[in-house]
């Protein structure tokens, strides 16, 4: 293995993020390629911890772009600050300039909100890391604005002029596949799917994310998550469930699985009402022992 | 980074075009960073190399089982390539190639057509059903067709969204025009503009059957699913027989008959047996999230099911709790006569919210009225 890769594996590592040859190759090749990198997984496999850890180890900034249906350039890019720009005009109204001058004031950088597109672009000192989180749910209008953004780090307000980054950022682009990204991103992209972790790695998660966590428990707990995402549930518990259980019940103090204990915090991994009757079917059969051994 | 040796660009460069051979869209700047990529790794480690090839070129989770056979097969492995063309030796592959792609698209335009000879009906079959069906489209009907795709897709675009669009009156002012507008006052905001919510629109997600019990409709539907593909962005189609296969992209690209031999390229059980079970697993499992409460899956079949039924009623009652709606359109419903009754459809319909019929144009017609959540 090529020695950057185990630094940026042991890095990784050492921000409690527990992680593999494939998830550190690729971070590296971001880096080096200077490519943004598009990882896609499941729900709750870790995919935006990516850019966190990236950032911390970069000692850089986190930006972080967070997608949802309808967001548009002026959420993403920038937007102008009316309130002050309003504040502004009532201040200036009795000078004698003209209404151009006084148009060129308000739609200056001064009154400009950055959003986080523009924020990294525009941003100081080391290159941050951008996080576009979720770029799934964003439409295809704006996944055509982003792939303008990213191929050149450059965009133009209409009243200011063009803005270039001084620094490229790093870019981690995450999708939970809810529609297909087009080709063209997918393209300008490096590619990573992460995907659930194997019963050891989900132990190590377990292990380094709640320290407090008695071994046997541990054992039990991502054996049981392991053997749901066996089953057919309509929300395959991720890591991240795995977590904020096994964090339950240590509040708890729980050390190790019995059937009241899982019936009493199914609700930390389960978030589908059908699925709670599969799985509580499941225990009413005495099928406790067999789902929480690996 | 130190820079690769030519060879090792030369050989990188053909593993390229074997993927691109397979379908794999690649480009010369893909070529580019897998070289630079090898160039960043301790290249002889394999591990090193499989991983910086796969991050580089592999752009989608569906190719990932074609680009590991294909690693093993030409970086000096043994396992075979899981599709039609043999595996050949990296030495004479070069000249092959490009022979062995052209044969391979002739061989499924070939099966393309013998798919297009099957369609034609048998006489009595014709008389049955009373009305035009499918098997006698011409340019006209194609124009029809795709004139409903379009009310069909209006109809899907008429709900209020989350983006905005400037209007005379609406629900919020807009900020912007407004203060520009104010300049010209003093600051006085004496004419407000305001803005109100572009519409929302419901996505379309189609599982359509292409196996060989459904040749005779194969034809319309498609050209329907064409038309529907390209007046409407939303959409998302999947065709299978015994294998899903994702044909979105191939459907929106310029022209029918274009789309057609694209089509046909891609998929390669056209008319064979039918697993409707397994294929709507395999769309349940490998495309989760394409389906919410705005989505109307549709699924276009005659429920000849050659596989398990009961993999077939637990992949439908998943759908049916994550769409909004889950259609299944079954041609044969048009004839008189005709019952549900095959164990496939059985297992079906206690899952579905509409059961329609799907064998002309009229009842494509009828279609719209279930596709607007």
């Amino acid at each position: 293995m090529r020695e950057e890769i185990q630094r940026i594996q042991q890095a990784m590592e050492r921000e409690g993020y527990v992680t593999d040859r494939a998830v550190a190759t690729a971070v590296h090749l971001s880096m080096t390629l200077g490519k943004p990198l598009l990882v896609e997984g499941h729900p709750g496999v870790g995919k935006t911890e990516i850019a966190k850890v990236l950032a911390t180890v970069q000692q850089g900034d986190l930006i972080r772009l967070q997608c949802y249906e309808g967001l548009d350039a002026t959420t993403a890019l920038y937007e102008w600050n009316y309130p002050k720009q309003l504040l502004h005009i009532r201040l200036q109204q009795d000078g004698d300039r003209s209404v151009a001058a006084r148009e060129a004031d308000i739609f200056s950088e001064r009154f400009l909100l950055k959003r986080p597109l523009l924020a990294a672009i525009t941003h100081q000192g080391r290159p941050p890391v951008l996080l576009i989180d979720e770029v799934d749910r964003a439409d295809e209008e704006f996944e055509a604005f982003l792939l303008e953004v990213l191929s050149d780090f450059q965009v133009t307000i209409p009243e200011v002029g063009t803005v270039r980054a001084a620094a490229r950022p790093s870019v981690v682009l995450t999708s939970n596949r809810a529609r297909d990204l087009s080709d063209a991103l997918r393209r300008r992209c490096l590619y990573l799917w992460i995907d659930y972790p194997s019963l050891e790695k989900e132990l190590r998660i377990v292990r380094t994310r709640i320290p407090g966590i008695d071994e046997r428990l541990a054992r039990e707990v991502t054996a049981f998550i392991h053997s749901l995402r066996r089953m057919k549930l309509a929300k395959v518990p991720g890591v991240a469930e795995s977590l904020d259980w096994a964090q339950a019940l240590l509040a708890l103090h729980a050390t190790h699985l019995d059937e009241e204990l899982v019936r009493e915090t199914l609700g930390c991994f389960l978030k589908d009402e059908e699925d709670l009757r599969t799985v509580s079917a499941r225990l009413d059969a005495g099928e406790l022992a067999a789902l929480s051994s690996p | 980074m130190s820079s690769p040796s030519a060879d090792l660009v030369e050989h990188t460069a053909r593993f390229c075009r074997r993927l691109r051979a397979q379908g794999l869209p690649l480009g010369p700047g893909d070529t580019l960073d897998a070289t630079r990529a090898l160039g960043s790794v301790d290249l002889l480690d394999r591990e090193d190399v499989r991983l910086a090839l796969r991050t580089a070129l592999l752009k989608r989770l569906e190719d990932s089982p074609l680009f590991d056979a294909l690693f093993e097969s030409f970086w000096g492995g043994s396992v075979p390539v899981p599709r039609n063309p043999p595996v050949i030796p990296p030495d004479v592959e070069k000249e092959r190639e490009s022979r062995a792609a052209a044969s391979q698209r002739k061989r499924s335009v070939e099966s393309w057509q013998e798919l297009e000879e099957l369609a034609v009906p048998a006489p009595s079959s014709r008389e049955a059903l009373g009305r035009e069906d499918f098997e006698s489209f011409g340019d006209e009907e194609l124009r029809a067709v795709t004139a409903l795709a379009r009310r069909i897709a209006r109809r899907l675009s008429a709900r209020p969204g989350r983006r905005w669009k400037l209007s005379r009156r609406g629900e919020q002012v807009s900020l912007r025009r407004t203060l520009r507008e104010a300049l010209k006052t003093g600051g006085e905001l004496s004419a407000l503009t305001y803005r109100r919510r572009k519409l929302r629109r419901t996505r379309l997600v189609i599982l359509a059957d292409v196996s060989g019990s459904m040749d005779l409709y194969a034809r319309l539907l498609l050209q329907f699913l064409y038309a529907l593909q390209n007046a409407f962005a939303r959409v998302e189609t999947f065709v299978f027989a015994t294998r899903l296969s994702r044909v979105t992209e191939e459907l929106r690209t310029s022209g029918y008959r274009e789309a057609l031999g694209h089509l046909s390229e891609r998929v390669q059980d056209w008319s064979g047996g039918t697993r409707i079970g397994e294929s709507l697993s395999t769309f349940v499992e490998s495309w989760p999230r394409l389906v919410d409460r705005r989505t109307v899956v549709v699924v276009l079949s005659d429920g000849w099911e050659t596989g398990d039924p009961e993999v077939l009623g637990e992949a439908l009652a998943l759908l049916h709790r994550r769409a909004g709606r889950l259609v299944w359109l079954n041609p044969l419903l048009g004839s008189p006569g005709y019952e549900p009754l095959t164990r496939g459809m059985q297992t079906a319909l206690p899952h579905l919210d509409v059961f329609a019929p799907a064998n002309d144009l009229a009842s494509l017609e009828q279609l719209a009225r279930h596709l607007s959540l």
